[in-house]
């Protein structure tokens, strides 16, 4: 009886092996399904995406109070640069000459703010990823020059003749490269105030606006050609 | 606070543009500027717009703030659409072809001529060798007098309009689903809304002004936009994600989406049991490549399981081998659409309208609604857009295609005697079956079946895919080509007589958009020199042509008498149409307009009258009432990438030109933004083969070849071994060669998918 016992539970113990090791067999020999992932990687398009970058603020632009003492005007912001379109210039004492930008100029300038120190409102970049700030943007420590210089500056585009019609949305005067962000320079209380824009909460500025690129070839006044010398 | 914020932040919204002093110092001053009100002249959107008119000049335009559209915005097209009636090279003067020169002419001896050209086509070669192809920008009354013209007056059905490329897929789609067409919500489901998702439809481009009504419930609500597309574009930078498929599989990836929302327990069983059938179609259906092709589907019913047997082909992880979609954004999307908390609102135009497989990707989209039940209701809106601004309110309503008439088909007894009652034709003239479809009827031209084509509003000698042979075709011998535009194109190079057209507010009409809405505008502006519009030209024609009992209507007020008579089409709940006065007034009407109130859910009782089965809703169009859940498989493309042609080719539109350029690439504004067409290639490709921005790219298809500047990481982003061709450049015709592959059930074409080989030139 006893002996039964133990060769049945022998037994059993042999069945459920067989079995155990029959499934995990089959299950071995399925397919495996791994998740395909790399697919889902979607390029960024530079010149496209930066319309939308700091859309997330636009309606706290189209609330915010105008400061009329503090307001940036489109003069100083070109007498700030070289020529139309250069990077400009820092216009006040930096401390840390050693740093290449990065957090230290982004404290203000990412988001921009009031600096009571200079009594003005930090401008904000365009191109906040661009950490090697001083790469690009340097300090003036003298008035004077080293000799003379015949380079003119060109003149720069002008407010309120960019419309096509009365009243049709301007043209972008300038180009776009590494301004490809319109809200950081056309909203908030930094932005000069001939080019602050009445209606930020827009967000998608270039289905109004849109480029008057001279960097394209032009082909001049647009001329049909027929198909039928062919 | 948030709340307050959130108010505050309405209360800006769409606000009419106001300049700070400094910003319009240089301005020139407004003077005595008469503001009209129109509907914009370009898509289908439909954005109201108010034109300002000085000395008889259209001088400028602004977002009309009454219209619920676009509440005041339009976007870079609209706002100085005025400027494409001023091009310096507009047609003011009937040309006629004289021994291989085009000589001026005046109206009355262009429009003797066509006539008596139409009959002595008549008389030699049959009815059927006459034919008229119109177009989505017709007008209303342009549409209207064309269709009684051909199919009521002369007896053909030979009337066919440049929506078969755009929109007919879409017509299909509805008809086969619900029986009637035109989106069941309107666009006030944006408000509504708390997902959108964008099926192969790059909406911050194509429809901007719409796109930016979603932008803004983002900001209010935080509303979730995914772009589900075979490129990268401004839409998917806007998007909060964007997902890429390999082209074609979206009907894969439609039914993974079924396939789980089944297996998740989703579906809104009460609503598909009370509201829903299931049936299947002919599968392998071809792809209308060749001459003659002719398919008709055969619907057979089905049961729910049967569906789900079907269904089981199509698990996210079998799906996503074959769609380069990973399962895990398979069911993110299904997801959002099964969540019974999350109203979801689907966008299409051009992506599953243009498709080889259009009608079943179109009935897919639906299938996903219907089994969640999230449709005509607000914010639970499957939405087919329009490209044209009158493609609904012409060609689908007025019917101008070869199967159509204003009210039901040629092939019903009692449709042709309801139209030719109203006609006053004897119903014996209206033939009961239909004709060619576009694709085929320039095949009918160049096979000589045709011998007499009138072109109005469009330009087909950009447009029709695989070009070339239809440009031959069209200018062989014995063929009599009538043309009638603002501006010489491709298309009037093949004409032999040319006639001057007037363009939107240089003549009265209407026009309807996407949304159901019918929109009036004056005459603001005179036609130059001796332009004629569209309807008054074929209305000139049918007087000619002996059918003055018909064409009774008096030169002042033609657009109203005409526009009345088709009212009469329509009456009754189901669509009725608004009438003139109100029209006038108001900034449009959808219909069905019912006691004096527009409708703007369909089939949802609660909004729309012409329910009756006492319901919350009534697929009234079908017979029993009910809607219907197709299984459509997937089936591959009539030409995919191979070893000798290793590219997908895909054609569209880019924001700042319209169509085929022949008016906004006379705007200087959007010329300059825009000067010319290219080639989009991913970056990765454009290293491996050392192409950079502007060099010369040869592409290459069995159709032929074409030399285009390149253009990589600008616009947009094509895929991995996919290029991308705008089509608005008539100096570099893609349509060459470009596939004329088409949907079996709506002979639309997919000019977004054929092989291609691409070459450093």
């Amino acid at each position: 009886m006893k002996r039964l016992v133990v060769i049945s539970l022998f037994t059993l113990l042999f069945a459920g092996f067989i079995v155990v090791w029959n499934y995990s067999y089959q299950t071995g020999l399925e397919e495996a399904y791994v998740p395909i992932e790399t697919q889902s990687h979607v390029d960024l398009i530079p010149s496209e995406t930066g319309v939308f970058e700091r859309s997330e603020f636009a309606l706290d632009y189209a609330n915010m109070p105008v400061d009329e003492n503090h307001e940036r005007t489109l003069k100083t912001y070109y007498n700030n640069r070289a020529y139309h379109g250069a990077p400009p210039s820092i216009p006040h004492p930096v401390k840390n000459k050693r740093t290449m930008g990065g957090n230290t100029c982004l404290q203000c300038h990412q988001n921009g703010g009031f600096a009571a120190k200079f009594n003005a409102y930090a401008p904000v970049t365009p191109h906040p990823e661009k950490v090697n700030c001083k790469q690009c943007h340097v300090e003036q420590n003298t008035q004077t020059l080293f000799k003379g210089t015949n380079f003119k500056k060109i003149s720069v585009p002008e407010v309120g003749i960019n419309n096509a019609l009365l009243g049709s949305p301007p043209v972008i005067p300038h180009q776009i490269q590494l301004r490809e962000n319109c809200l950081a320079c056309h909203a908030g209380p930094s932005a000069p105030k001939e080019i602050r824009v009445s209606h930020p909460e827009r967000i998608n500025c270039r289905q109004c606006h849109v480029p008057n690129n001279k960097v394209v070839r032009d082909i001049g006044i647009f001329k049909r050609n027929s198909n039928d010398n062919e | 606070m948030a709340v307050l914020s959130a108010m505050t932040a309405a209360a800006t919204m769409f606000p009419g543009i106001l300049f700070a002093e400094e910003q319009e110092r240089n301005l020139p001053k407004g003077g005595n500027l008469d503001w009209k009100k129109a509907p914009c002249r370009f898509c289908g959107v439909g954005c109201g717009v108010l034109v300002g008119v000085e000395a008889g000049k259209a001088v400028a335009v602004k977002g009309d703030p009454k219209s619920p559209v676009n509440k005041g915005l339009c976007c870079v097209k609209g706002y100085h659409s005025v400027m494409a009636m001023y091009g310096k090279d507009r047609l003011t003067k009937p040309l006629i072809k004289k021994n291989g020169t085009y000589v001026e002419s005046t109206m009355e001896e262009a429009l003797d001529l066509i006539a008596s050209k139409m009959k002595e086509t008549i008389k030699d070669h049959g009815k059927d060798a006459v034919s008229i192809y119109g177009s989505g920008q017709w007008t209303i009354p342009d549409g209207y007098v064309a269709s009684k013209l051909f199919k009521g007056c002369i007896g053909t059905n030979n009337v066919e309009a440049n929506a078969r490329l755009c929109m007919a897929t879409a017509v299909t789609g509805f008809l086969t689903s619900f029986g009637l067409d035109e989106p069941m919500g309107c666009y006030e489901d944006i408000d509504h809304a708390d997902v959108f998702v964008l099926w192969g439809n790059n909406m911050a481009e194509m429809h901007p002004v719409l796109f930016s009504r979603l932008l803004d419930q983002r900001l209010k609500r935080g509303v979730k936009i995914i772009d589900f597309a075979t490129r990268t574009t401004r839409t998917s930078m806007a998007a909060d994600k964007s997902i890429l498929f390999i082209p074609q599989t979206d009907l894969a990836v439609g039914n993974a989406i079924c396939y789980e929302i089944i297996d998740k327990g989703w579906v809104n069983k009460s609503f598909v049991e009370k509201h829903c059938n299931f049936s299947k179609g002919l599968t392998n259906m071809g792809y209308g490549l060749e001459d003659k092709y002719k398919f008709s589907d055969k619907p057979e019913k089905i049961d729910f399981e049967s569906y789900k047997k079907f269904l089981e082909d199509y698990t996210p992880e079998k799906v996503e081998k074959m769609s380069g979609v990973s399962a895990k954004d398979i069911k993110y999307m299904a997801a959002y659409y099964g969540d019974p908390n999350k109203k979801v609102m689907s966008f299409w135009c051009m992506g599953p309208n243009q498709h080889s497989r259009g009608t079943w990707m179109n009935n897919i989209i639906y299938n996903i609604h219907l089994l969640t039940g999230k449709i005509s209701s607000p914010g639970n809106s499957p939405f087919s857009l329009t490209g044209q601004p009158s493609a609904c309110g012409t060609v689908r309503e007025v019917g101008t295609l070869t199967h159509k008439l204003p009210h039901g088909v040629v092939m019903k007894k009692e449709h042709r005697e309801f139209a030719a009652k109203i006609w006053d034709v004897p119903v014996e003239n209206i033939p009961s079956k239909p004709t060619y479809h576009t694709v085929e009827m320039f095949r009918a031209l160049d096979r000589g079946d045709i011998r007499f084509m009138w072109i109005q509003v469009t330009n087909p000698m950009v447009t029709m895919p695989k070009l070339k042979r239809y440009r031959d075709g069209a200018k062989k011998e014995g063929r009599f080509i009538v043309v009638s535009d603002i501006y010489p194109t491709p298309t009037t190079d093949i004409a032999d007589v040319i006639l001057p057209s007037a363009m939107w507010i240089e003549r009265e009409g209407m026009y309807g958009n996407s949304e159901r809405r019918t929109q009036y505008f004056e005459q603001m502006v005179n036609p130059p020199g001796e332009a004629m519009s569209d309807t008054w030209q074929l209305v000139e024609v049918a007087k000619r042509l002996g059918f003055e009992k018909q064409f009774y209507y008096k030169k002042e007020t033609h657009i109203e008498e005409i526009y009345n008579e088709y009212r009469r089409h329509h009456e009754g709940k189901k669509h009725n149409m608004a009438p003139l006065e109100v029209l006038k007034t108001e900034p449009g009407a959808m219909w069905p307009y019912v006691e004096g109130k527009s409708t703007k859910w369909r089939f949802n009782s609660k909004y729309d009258p012409a329910c009756t089965n006492g319901e919350d809703f009534h697929f009234y169009g079908k017979p029993d009432g009910k809607a219907v859940i197709w299984q459509r498989p997937y089936e591959p493309a009539a030409e995919s990438p191979d070893a000798e042609y290793p590219y997908w080719l895909c054609t569209g539109r880019v924001v700042e030109h319209w169509h085929t350029g022949s008016m906004t690439r006379r705007i200087p504004v959007l010329h300059k933004a825009m000067p010319h067409g290219y080639v989009e290639l991913n970056p990765a490709d454009a290293k491996r083969m050392q192409i950079r921005t502007g060099d010369k790219v040869k592409l290459t298809t069995r159709r032929g070849d074409i030399i285009l500047p390149a253009s990589v990481n600008e616009r947009g982003v094509p895929a991995p071994m996919q290029v991308f061709v705008p089509f608005f450049d008539e100096n570099m015709l893609i349509n060459d060669i470009t596939l004329d592959s088409f949907c079996p059930i709506s002979k639309e074409p997919d000019y977004k998918k054929c092989a291609v080989k691409v070459e450093k030139a």
